[in-house]
């Protein structure tokens, strides 16, 4: 019994002829890239803070997409549609969790700690509690 | 006609395989929550470091890079051993998963000792709001790589003594999902946690 095409049978591999050895080879090579960029960049420190988060994440996330069509072999053929779509979910649910997250507890930061002075003021202009 | 029920019965055969390799990919999305929320936690708790250290005075940036390498190599020669298993070359399988072993116990390695080298100077989790959180995300990421190497040492054993059969193939490429999976999260982990804090 042979597995020559096992990963392609059960939908986890695309169908299409191509050489997976060089999708690995050339996920691997873009991926170290992305990797040394982004640590060049944190250690270098020429960026600005706001310029180096927006370059981080661009290279993180380029680095995500890489790994999923290299490595996963997500997207681009049929059999993986399924999965993209409840990967394409997850992302969803962790954008949330996680943009949520900041978002409230930022909001509540800014309103639970008033900033230097804000409570002579508010004493002064009450005249007291 | 008789081919027909053949070709059938082939295609029936399948779908169990392509049931279980859908599962296992809903039970990695379950797993994204699950570092989503950890990622939340860190980021709201990453500035509460309680006149303790911060990232930038705590972190080496030697040592996340190696690691860094190692994980990511790791993931690439992992890919090595399903090339070789489709290619029915069980040594080289061996080879791969040996490789990918090494590399992902060195990682695992690395963290240990940032762990422990972290708590002697007495900045454990108990230090900070920080460092609780520092210490659940990268140390749940940490066990998630144990159970991956622990796992792929199983299927090595089995394949050492056994030839490859389609259930050691689905086992190899679950496995897989699980390590690629687990380099993805560390992408995110050493972009968020190590390198924003310089």
């Amino acid at each position: 019994m042979n597995f020559y095409t096992y990963f392609q049978d059960i939908g986890a591999w695309p169908r299409e002829s191509r050489s997976f050895w060089r999708a690995y080879a050339v996920g691997f090579l873009l991926c170290l890239l992305c990797t040394a960029s982004a640590f060049y960049l944190a250690i270098s420190g020429t960026l600005s803070h706001t310029e180096l988060v927006l370059f981080l994440f661009a290279l993180a996330f380029a680095q995500l997409i890489i790994q999923l069509t290299c490595f996963l072999h997500l997207g681009g053929h049929a059999e993986s549609r399924a999965r993209l779509g409840v990967f394409g979910l997850a992302v969803l649910v962790a954008l949330i969790i996680v943009a949520g997250s900041l978002w409230i507890m930022e909001s509540l930061d800014a309103r639970m700690m008033p900033g230097e002075g804000a409570m002579e003021q508010y004493m002064s202009d009450q005249g007291g509690f | 006609m008789r081919e027909n029920t053949q070709l059938m019965v082939i295609a029936e055969d399948y779908s169990e395989d392509r049931t279980t390799l859908f599962g296992f990919w809903l039970y990695l999305m379950t797993d994204v929550v699950l570092f989503a929320s950890l990622f939340a936690v860190y980021a709201v708790l990453r500035s509460n470091t309680a006149d303790g250290p911060a990232g930038a005075e705590i972190f080496s940036m030697p040592l996340v890079a190696t690691e860094t390498l190692l994980l990511l190599s790791s993931s690439f020669t992992c890919g090595l051993a399903l090339l070789a298993a489709q290619a029915g070359n069980r040594a080289k399988v061996l080879f791969s998963l040996g490789a990918t072993f090494i590399l992902g116990a060195c990682f695992v390695a690395i963290e240990a000792i940032e762990f422990a080298k972290l708590v002697a100077d007495g900045f454990g989790p108990s230090r900070s709001g920080f460092l609780s959180s520092y210490f659940t995300l990268v140390g749940t990421h940490g066990l998630h790589v144990s159970l991956g190497l622990l796992w792929m040492l199983v299927l090595m054993a089995v394949i050492f003594f056994r030839d490859l059969s389609r259930p050691i193939m689905r086992k190899l490429l679950l496995m897989s999902l699980f390590w690629h999976f687990l380099d993805i999260v560390w992408i995110f982990i050493f972009t968020v946690v190590y390198l924003l804090a310089l």
